[in-house]
């Protein structure tokens, strides 16, 4: 008997005492937790308030409004601005797969010895600064650049081809810049994939053109989700591309609110603008959530 | 029998080369706006242009005359390194406390602690100026450095927790079991175990935060700011090759970073999502 609540005891004292510890554990994570409430949460929240009229600025008020959000979805400016965020996005997502994907399946297939090279090759764009690829991309396309140089002198053209004054040169320029998320995500899955069933297939007469879409593109599907949430994610955030390579003709959501910072300083204006993108980013972040949720079961 | 089966041979070396040619291709765009900056960079001339004629350092001495360039480079690394410096100090715990918790409260929390990564950083930039101006700080070194710590978390947590995870308890449990205490065990045992993680997530961290432009454009005073800032406003002024030249010092002392991280972790940290 005795002896029973000893041990019992002894169980309680533990038990107790891993609950301590769980708790001291946790005390271990507040340093992060407060920094970025405090530096993150707050800040976002408050620009939330802002876009509804409440808070600092011009002044105090506590008359919630939907005035920004009203001149933003009435304003056909405005909407063009929305409508041409989502469609670069689209389609630069869509771009980067048709590209991205036989990359990614050349790599793991078909490179064998120059897999890993080549992977340095992929990484090395995306540790160079923007602007220099921006810088880049301006000296090739500029009317006397590099490009239109090479193609009169072949006499393929007579007139230099103005690139950078039209939508062309963004487009390059974005997935320039996201491509290799795309391959990234992809490259992974793909070696994941059992060769024995696409060996399968062709022994049981499907061709190989076949077998990719009937048997490696599904099960590559995965991969090509993440990637195209990725891609769309941060297409959505970008505006130096825009600003150096768009020559005011392509004007997406973050490059108005720059714009809107830097010159007009309508600053409600810019908030309900930036939380309109948070609200697309969080939407994405939800697909993306269940896409890993998917992936679990 | 045997013309089809030459047909089909015939095909597939078609479509390899077709698939080769293409990857080629693919990487000669991703590398050719590079190299033509770097080539740039070497003209002898005024103007921007490829260095047909001679090869001069000319622009790379515009860069230690034009002060604003060495002046933000400075200010850059010493953010990058502070940045990545206090993000580790505050990442590497939470990381630890919350790596091996399945309950919901710590999946939620370490959700919102890798969130920095996924918002639009002009997002995050605008939101805390306003924040940090009303607490009097504005657009200062130490906002800079507010912003980009913020940013830095997510990356060092990254990669500590899948390194922390990935190495299991067992080590911990053992020493334990052979009488440490905690202290002993995050030293000996712990530490050792997850320093690669630390390692390439705050390299990764200066990475991002020396290219970043979108959080450091708020911030910037006419003093202290970061070279990205000092670049835009360059090249939205002028257009000519001394921005060839700083970009071309900035990549190699990225890829020098690169290689370090390679050399000591492995380029596979990078690319897990």
């Amino acid at each position: 008997m005795a002896d029973l609540e000893l041990v019992t005891s002894s169980a309680v004292a533990a038990a107790g005492h891993a609950t301590r510890r769980r708790n001291r554990r946790w005390l271990l994570a507040f340093p992060a937790l407060a920094f970025l409430a405090m530096f993150f949460g707050v800040p976002l929240l408050q620009n939330a308030a802002r876009s509804l009229g409440l808070g600092d600025y011009p002044s105090a008020s506590t008359a919630i409004t939907l005035a920004h959000y009203q001149k933003m979805l009435a304003d056909p400016y405005y909407l063009g601005v929305i409508f041409e965020t989502l469609k670069v996005s689209s389609l630069t997502t869509a771009f980067c797969l048709l590209i991205g994907y036989p990359v990614a399946y050349v790599m793991v297939r078909m490179a064998g010895r120059l897999a890993v090279p080549l992977l340095f090759l992929l990484i090395t764009p995306l540790l160079t600064s923007i602007i220099m690829r921006t810088f880049g991309w301006r000296v090739l396309f500029a009317r006397r650049g590099v490009i239109n140089d090479f193609l009169m002198q072949l006499h393929v053209i007579d007139q230099p081809l103005p690139i950078l004054s039209s939508s062309v040169s963004v487009y390059i320029g974005m997935i320039h810049v996201l491509v290799p998320f795309m391959v990234l995500s992809i490259v992974p899955v793909l070696q994941g994939v059992d060769r024995r069933l696409e060996d399968s297939a062709r022994v049981l007469g499907a061709g190989a053109v076949r077998t990719f879409f009937t048997v490696t593109l599904p099960l590559t599907l995965e991969g090509i989700a993440t990637g195209c949430v990725l891609v769309f994610m941060l297409a959505n955030g970008s505006f130096v591309t825009m600003l150096l390579l768009g020559d005011g003709n392509v004007v997406t959501l973050p490059l108005l609110i720059f714009q809107q910072f830097t010159l007009t300083h309508e600053i409600g204006l810019a908030s309900a603008m930036s939380n309109l993108l948070l609200l697309i980013v969080l939407v994405c972040l939800y697909a993306q959530l269940r896409l890993a949720r998917l992936k679990e079961a | 029998m045997k013309a089809r089966l030459a047909a089909a041979l015939v095909a597939r070396h078609a479509g390899n080369w077709l698939l080769g040619s293409f990857t080629l291709l693919f990487f000669v765009f991703l590398v050719a706006p590079i190299a033509v900056v770097v080539a740039v960079s070497f003209t002898p001339q005024a103007a921007v242009s490829l260095p047909y004629q001679g090869f001069s350092f000319r622009w790379y001495a515009r860069l230690i005359e034009y002060r604003p360039f060495a002046d933000s480079l400075l200010t850059s690394l010493y953010l990058a390194l502070n940045s990545a410096l206090v993000a580790v100090l505050i990442a590497v715990p939470a990381a630890l406390a919350l790596g091996r918790n399945t309950s919901r409260a710590a999946t939620a929390t370490v959700a919102f602690l890798l969130a920095p990564i996924a918002i639009p950083a002009l997002v995050i930039g605008l939101s805390l100026l306003y924040y940090l101006s009303n607490l009097g700080l504005g657009v200062s070194y130490t906002s800079l450095l507010v912003a980009h710590t913020v940013i830095s978390v997510p990356y060092v947590m990254r990669t500590v927790l899948a390194v922390y995870r990935n190495v299991g308890s067992d080590y911990e449990e053992a020493a334990a079991v052979l009488s440490a205490n905690p202290w002993q065990v995050f030293i000996h045992v712990t530490m050792p175990l997850i320093a690669p993680g630390i390692f390439a997530g705050s390299l990764f961290a200066m990475l991002v935060s020396l290219d970043n432009l979108a959080v450091s454009y708020f911030f910037g005073t006419a003093n202290v700011t970061t070279l990205p800032v000092v670049m835009l406003s360059y090249l939205q002024n002028q257009f000519d090759p001394a921005i060839a030249a700083i970009s071309t010092v900035q990549m190699l002392i990225t890829i020098a970073l690169l290689l370090v991280v390679e050399r000591t972790y492995g380029l596979r940290a990078l690319t897990t999502q």
